[in-house]
């Protein structure tokens, strides 16, 4: 009780006299979350939308010729010799004509002069849930063009790579400035500390000789770092909502934001930032008070 | 609890609040600031440290606050081994031991109030017993108008008696002074030994460091003189 109003009124006077340096740490702090924070949010939005995006994912294989019944038996046994699959069903010629003459709808007079014959015939494929990956589709293709009579398999290739791509590299931005932020808040904090040290290393002194446990002289300290932490992650992920905020308004409607479906954080992410940031900015002012205490 | 382990420590010692046995502390290249030295300090007495400048008697001081290790021999205060005390121990002890350093060691952009405070504060004393100690010790010294001041803003007598006022604040069992009556007139002088011998009177052992003959000559206290370093003699103040 009393250990706890003394070191209070400690983490006061640090305050106090430190202020305009904890400021910028503080900012430091808030700014790190900000950006760190903006691009998580954009890449678990990204991987969201990139498992909606496989979520009607389906493969079509086209055919050299229209395969007969043993034919038909052949494949689908090598095909569920691969993987179980969600469904598979074969499209002949004269279906594949229709479906397509149903298509064009009041258009469809421009294939009357077609024989009904000129698409191949097709299986469709739709894998299973557990084969949505982008690596293990593409397996799954290079698979089913190996298969004897097979012309082409076909998913939307370009579109789905292009856009695994664009996830991979968020990937490496995410992580890249995750690490760098990290760094430069954790030493921004413990510099601060380090100042705040420096420049009452006499009162330090005094307070070591006149009896003060090390906790007395430590935990105001520590007290700074949380606040740090706690302070500067929480103005941070309010500054990252209010930009969503206004994102989301001005997108309104229509539109590639409508696809992706932007959502912010959940409660349990913003507490474990919010925790993380606590303890990386404890971490930096233990350490730096903790080298201090060993002159 | 810890009161308890104290008093059997104490026991265990007999009556000493300070032993020194074959204690040497020299300093490179080839400096012999103390060479020697054996004695003890009984708890509750008075006891003076004379000698001229560079006689030794600031490194004593230090040696028994723990603020400098000896190069030889053993300290014993209170029965603890003080050179093997560490962390909480060591700090516990230190809370027990007031010292009014030569240079002072006041917190020049604090008030003197706080710096009288500090001692207090880290033994978790109450706010309200910290004020009142405060002030009655400001006033006791003839001090009482600078309770607000910073100590930066004060003549180097008056920072010796804020020194000396920090010193004693806490009640400590055990005082350490380093020429309390440096740089004070007579009448000054007499406040600050009233004040000492006040605390001596209440139960504290009380070490003062001094070349001031005024303020030991005619006591009954012992006297320990040192000389480059060694101990000269060891004698009452009555036996002069
Ligand atoms: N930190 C130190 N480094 C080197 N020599 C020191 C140091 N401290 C004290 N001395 C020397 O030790 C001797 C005793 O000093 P001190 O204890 O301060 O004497 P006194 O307090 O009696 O005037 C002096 O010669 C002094 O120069
Ligand atoms: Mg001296």
């Amino acid at each position: 009780m009393n250990f706890w109003f003394a070191v209070i009124r400690q983490t006061g006077r640090n305050l106090r006299q430190t202020w305009s340096s904890q400021f910028m740490t503080f900012l430091t702090v808030s700014l790190s979350v900000l950006i760190f924070a903006f691009f998580s949010l954009i890449y678990t939005n990204m991987l969201g939308a990139g498992d909606r995006l496989t979520d009607d994912l389906s493969l079509i294989v086209y055919l050299q010729e229209e395969p007969g019944l043993a034919m038909k038996e052949q494949l689908r046994r090598k095909i569920l010799a691969f993987d179980e699959v969600e469904e598979l069903r074969f499209v002949s010629r004269t279906e594949a004509y229709e479906r397509f003459a149903k298509q064009l709808g009041k258009d469809s007079d421009v294939l009357l002069d077609m024989p009904t014959d000129f698409l191949p015939a097709s299986i469709e494929i739709v894998p299973l849930r557990s084969l949505r990956g982008y690596s293990q589709i593409k397996l799954f293709s290079e698979y089913l063009s190996s298969l004897p009579g097979t012309e082409k398999v076909q998913y939307g290739q370009e579109w789905i790579e292009r856009f695994y791509h664009f996830v991979r590299l968020l990937t490496i931005v995410v992580v890249l400035s995750g690490t760098l932020l990290i760094l430069t808040a954790t030493f921004m904090v413990a510099y601060t500390i380090r100042l705040t040290i420096l420049g009452r290393q006499d009162e330090l002194e005094l307070l070591k000789l006149v009896g003060a446990t090390t906790s007395y002289i430590q935990t105001p300290f520590l007290i700074e770092g949380i606040l740090q932490g706690l302070l500067g992650s929480i103005i941070g992920l309010l500054a990252l909502y209010g930009l969503f905020q206004w994102i989301s308004t001005r997108f309104t409607g229509p539109g590639i934001l409508n696809f992706f479906q932007f959502d912010f954080f959940s409660p349990f992410i913003l507490i474990a930032i919010v925790v993380a940031s606590i303890s990386l900015c404890a971490l930096g002012s233990y350490t730096s008070i903790r080298k201090f205490l060993l002159i | 609890m810890e009161t308890q382990e104290n008093t059997t420590q104490q026991e265990l010692s007999g009556n000493n609040m300070i032993e020194m046995i074959k204690v040497s502390r020299s300093y490179p290249p080839d400096i012999h600031a103390l060479s020697d030295i054996s004695f003890h300090v009984e708890t509750g007495e008075m006891f003076f440290l004379i000698g001229r400048s560079g006689a030794g008697k600031t490194t004593l001081l230090k040696l028994i606050c723990n603020m400098e290790m000896p190069s030889n021999g053993l300290i014993e205060v209170a029965g603890y081994n003080i050179n093997n005390l560490k962390g909480k121990d060591l700090a516990l002890l230190r809370q027990r031991i007031g010292v009014a350093y030569q240079d002072f060691k006041l917190l020049n952009d604090r008030t003197v109030a706080e710096n009288i405070a500090i001692a207090m504060e880290v033994s978790y004393k109450k706010p309200r017993a910290i004020k009142q100690r405060v002030r009655d010790l400001l006033d006791q010294l003839q001090l009482s108008s600078k309770h607000d001041l910073l100590t930066g803003e004060l003549s180097r007598g008056e920072q010796q008696r804020v020194a000396l006022a920090r010193s004693v604040a806490n009640s400590p069992r055990l005082i350490l002074v380093d020429e309390p009556t440096g740089n004070l007139d007579s009448t000054t002088t007499e406040k600050v030994m009233d004040l000492l011998t006040r605390s001596n009177k209440a139960g504290a052992t009380v070490v003062i460091a001094t070349h001031d003959a005024s303020i030991y000559q005619n006591s009954n206290n012992r006297i320990l003189e040192l000389r480059e370093g060694m101990l000269h003699s060891l004698i009452r103040g009555n036996e002069i």
